[in-house]
């Protein structure tokens, strides 16, 4: 509608006069208000307070006792490094990770090690990491040579999602762990047994030799001692068996079945990425809801070559990456069959990462050019990262020469 | 933390712009365009500050987006659409929200379900409807607040200076509303409390109460959703913030993300450069800090006795808006299987405002939400078989100071459980049995992303002392520090996206301007 055509209509607040003054008096009025408030600087911020303390960027932490579980397997307990700005642990849901920097061989990596303490452990002040040293293990290798009690470890605040969501999941949780997958399910399995949480765990746990299993003596006695909250079964896939109450074999759907009602349960997966493919298979016979599923992100991908859509024909390739990050521009080798963050930290560009699952986002780059191979599982970008030629370095494999713009670590 | 020296940002530059939110994206784009070596620093690896996205599962959710005013149609184009498709050449797709709301009130005997369409006819004879006998006072709003627009768009043309004559001949009506709250001029021009409680169901988008809320800055939202409709991305605010990104690089501007700016460096009352946590040292005679100017004053100015007493002043005489509450839910249904047919639902216990405004005070379930279906705006935003909703509210950020962290998750869940069983008693959908993805945002998950102060997501409060007419009206005299521009949803348009981006806008020109008149450095 044209102004011409509207008739000319008068708003009258107060009276004509009173109204016009009003507005004659609003810049003096805001003056008048700015030079009579008052000149103090505002330093509090409880939120900002709170949100720190629930997602502190690092943390310095420092070992204070290391316990042996299993031939393989460490726990190391971390309380915060006394001379550092870390004076307590943030507190955290069972089942999260931290993302542990280490420095090794003039280089810094990272990797993401759920918290096998319960929370209220952290309120005590202290954590407690799980880890296994694998054969081929780069970092653990070196944990096990060089991890003493008064180490000093950085770390990030808690991550991930792998965790009991009142609103979402069932009561009954269904834990399906194989190895070292078992470390989250030991934090969830105290949080329920001190009413952190309000639900059952069932934890089938897959191991491929007795002296393997985890926590064996201890999830016994969260079992004798909360029998209607923990119940533990060990799956093993070793030839033979002497552990009394254990299932031979893999963790397959008749074994699921036998001792959960499936469809009254949420199922939790983490484990080496052969058992969640295992798993899958079995778990989709049930044809259940997908909301039913949680799975834990798995890390890197071990075997990349062995996915069937990665192009084979550059499997030997070494390429080159031409890399700006910050105000500086380098040129690095990256091998085909290790994730572009490998090559970044190999060159020792410090890049920023937590999950190394391609979940989390937190190395999140720019490609400029050339061609990246990502795993579909592993593919968390979101609908305009792709548009925008973003990706997760974490997940993402070169196979031509690549330039990208990668953030500094903050 | 060990930080690489050669890594480092060392360069000098024309203009650093503090912030990658709406405001700094938009001034960053605008300079970049222009050919001044502009550099956006942003703390988080993301651009858009709230504007942007996050996946969980198999969906993808907006973070903050209910709909974007002044974008419009193609035939109709607003000022958002202008910029980003003339101005800058945005690669973004946008779609229009199927209605304007659908407001629900559940008080006990004043319960009221009505719908609202877009298009100022439309309205009022949906009002009228509802509330028979109020057509003629609706219509009075209507063209009050189009007088309003106009009076708008001529102090916009005329550079801040606009002719006193022109201003009383033509906008009697604007000068006459400037300084009066939108319950003053609504009861003024005689419109019925129940119509009252229609055209005020907006008011969670600028969330002050209807006593306190300036009306021309009221009337002018409802007027342009009215005439131009509620707008959104098709792929998230993501979308629209990653093209400001990609035509930032493009037009050889600069964006550093994970980058902290911790100081402002300001001698003799003039900004010199600023510092980052990554050790950076940055030459510049110019900062548009989209940044709030009560965290720019207080936290970032270095030494803070550059910070002259009236900036002090002029933050704490105003009155901090609201941060809030999002619950983000991921369903294994349909919109159409769970029976929700709209875009956008405003559910309020009660239209008094005050009242509502005050529950947001404390830590219960709060009186009024806002949610968005926003399958049924972009039908693809999820996986088939899925649909996504968020419900959101409001609080005052004091509602929170106590929270402790051993507490937080319980406290969030018990809030988001409230929220949902009210959204399913206004809707009757029955949502509980179909959340497949859920999460929470809270005032300190703001904080956490976006650095706000206190997780105050909403500028200055727009009482009429402080709303834009007075603000505009002081342009350049609250300047307390040379070199130094605001940009965003905490500065002179105050907040709403479309408020935040045409304000990152004017900061940029005037910015530029400044360069120019520095003398013949650009063209």
């Amino acid at each position: 509608m044209s102004k011409e055509n509207e008739e000319k209509f008068n708003v009258t607040v107060r009276s004509n006069t009173k109204d016009l003054f009003a507005f004659t008096k609003l810049v003096p009025n805001r003056k008048k208000r700015i030079e009579r408030a008052s000149s103090e600087p505002l330093r509090e911020d409880p939120i900002n307070d709170l949100a720190w303390k629930l997602h502190p960027e690092r943390q310095f932490l420092i070992i204070d006792e290391i316990k042996e579980e299993t031939k393989s397997t460490k726990t190391f307990k971390v309380v915060p490094d006394p001379d550092s700005v870390t004076k307590e642990l943030a507190y955290f849901r069972p089942g999260q990770y931290i993302s542990l920097k280490v420095g090794l061989e003039g280089v810094r990596i990272t990797r993401p090690y759920s918290i096998a303490s319960s929370p209220k452990d952290a309120l005590k002040g202290f954590y407690e990491l799980t880890i296994r040293k694998e054969e081929n293990g780069y970092l653990t290798h070196f944990i096990w040579d060089n991890w003493k009690k008064g180490t000093k470890v950085e770390s990030s605040g808690p991550e991930g999602f792998f965790y009991h969501e009142k609103l979402r999941d069932l009561t009954q949780i269904v834990g399906i762990a194989g190895g070292s997958g078992i470390t989250p399910f030991r934090s969830i399995a105290k949080a329920i047994i001190n009413g952190t949480i309000d639900a059952k765990l069932t934890l089938l746990y897959g191991s491929s030799e007795e002296d393997d299993i985890i926590f064996y003596d201890e999830f016994k006695e969260m079992e004798k001692n909360n029998p209607s909250k923990i119940k533990v079964v060990h799956v093993l896939s070793c030839d033979v068996v002497t552990l009394e109450g254990c299932e031979k074999g893999f963790i397959t759907k008749e074994i699921i079945e036998k001792y959960c009602d499936v469809n009254l349960s949420t199922f939790f997966i983490c484990g080496p990425q052969v058992m969640y493919n295992f798993v899958e298979e079995e778990l989709k016979k049930f044809n259940l809801p997908v909301k039913r599923i949680r799975r834990e992100a798995f890390g890197e991908v071990k075997d990349i070559l062995t996915h069937p859509d990665f192009p084979k024909e550059v499997a030997e390739k070494i390429f080159k990456i031409k890399v700006h990050i910050g105000d500086l521009t380098k040129e690095i080798p990256a091998i085909a069959t290790e994730s572009v963050l490998v090559a970044l930290e190999r060159a020792n560009l410090n890049p920023p990462s937590k999950c190394r699952s391609g979940e989390c986002g937190f190395c999140r780059s720019l490609l400029i050019d050339g061609k990246v191979y990502i795993n579909p599982v592993s593919d968390w970008r979101k609908g305009a990262d792709k548009k925008f030629n973003y990706f997760h370095p974490c997940a993402s494999y070169p196979i031509t020469d690549l330039e990208i713009n990668i953030p500094r670590d903050i | 933390m060990s930080k690489s020296k050669e890594q480092r940002i060392e360069d000098s530059y024309d203009v650093v712009v503090i912030g990658a939110g709406n405001g700094g994206l938009s001034s960053t784009a605008f300079l970049a365009q222009k050919g001044v070596k502009v550099l956006c620093l942003e703390q988080h690896n993301l651009p858009g500050g709230v504007a942007t996205s996050f996946v969980r599962g198999r969906f993808e959710f907006e973070t903050s987006l209910h709909e974007l005013a002044s974008y419009g149609p193609q035939s109709n184009k607003g000022s958002v659409r202008t910029m980003f498709e003339d101005k800058l050449n945005l690669d973004v797709e946008f779609v229009q929200v199927p209605e304007a709301f659908r407001l629900i009130l559940t008080k006990p005997g004043e319960e009221m379900d009505v719908s609202m369409p877009f298009g100022v006819e439309n309205f009022i004879d949906t009002v009228e409807n509802e509330v028979p006998g109020s057509k003629e006072s609706v219509e009075k709003f209507f063209k009050v607040a189009k007088e309003i627009r106009d009076a708008f768009s001529y102090i916009g043309k005329s550079k801040g200076k606009p002719d006193q004559g022109v201003l009383f001949k033509e906008y009697s009506n604007f000068l006459k509303t400037a300084a009066y709250s939108v319950t003053e001029v609504e009861n003024a021009l005689g419109i019925p409390e129940k119509a009252q409680t229609i055209i005020n169901a907006y008011w969670a988008y600028l969330g002050l109460p209807m006593s306190r809320m300036n009306f021309t800055l009221f009337a002018s939202m409802v007027l342009v959703y009215a005439e131009k409709g509620g707008w959104v991305p098709t792929d998230r605010s993501h979308g629209f913030t990653s093209a400001f990104d990609a035509k930032i690089r493009e037009f050889g501007g600069r964006i550093e993300y994970n980058t902290r700016v911790d100081k402002i460096l300001v001698e003799g009352g003039k900004v010199v450069g600023v510092e980052t946590t990554s050790g950076d040292e940055i030459k510049t005679n110019y900062v548009i800090s989209n940044a709030s100017p009560t965290l720019t004053y207080n936290k970032l100015i270095y030494p803070q006795s550059e910070v002259p007493e009236i900036a002090y002043k002029d933050v704490n005489a105003r009155i901090h808006g609201l941060t809030g509450f999002v619950v983000y839910i991921g369903l294994d249904a349909t919109a159409e299987e769970l029976g929700l047919h709209d875009y956008g639902y405003f559910i309020m216990d009660t239209m008094n405002t005050e009242e509502a405004y005050e529950s947001w005070a404390k830590l219960q379930a709060p009186k009024g939400l806002a949610c968005v279906v926003l399958n049924n705006a972009v039908p693809d935003c999820s996986p088939p078989g899925t649909c996504m909703l968020d419900i959101t509210t409001l609080y005052q950020p004091e509602a929170w100071k106590d929270v402790k962290p051993e507490e937080y998750v319980d406290l969030k869940n018990k809030l988001a459980e409230e929220l949902i069983i009210k959204f399913e008693k206004a809707t009757g959908a029955s949502l509980r049995g179909h959340i497949e993805e859920i999460e929470i945002a809270t005032p300190a998950t703001f904080a956490r992303y976006a650095k706000l102060y206190k997780g105050i997501f909403y500028g200055y409060e727009p009482e009429s002392w402080d709303s834009i007419v007075p603000r505009l009206s002081m342009m350049g005299k609250d300047v307390y520090i040379e070199g130094l521009e605001f940009a965003g949803g905490f500065n002179r348009r105050a907040h709403g996206y479309s408020s935040a981006l045409s304000d990152g806008l004017i900061s940029a020109q005037l910015t530029l301007g400044k360069l120019l008149q520095e003398g013949g450095k650009h063209e």
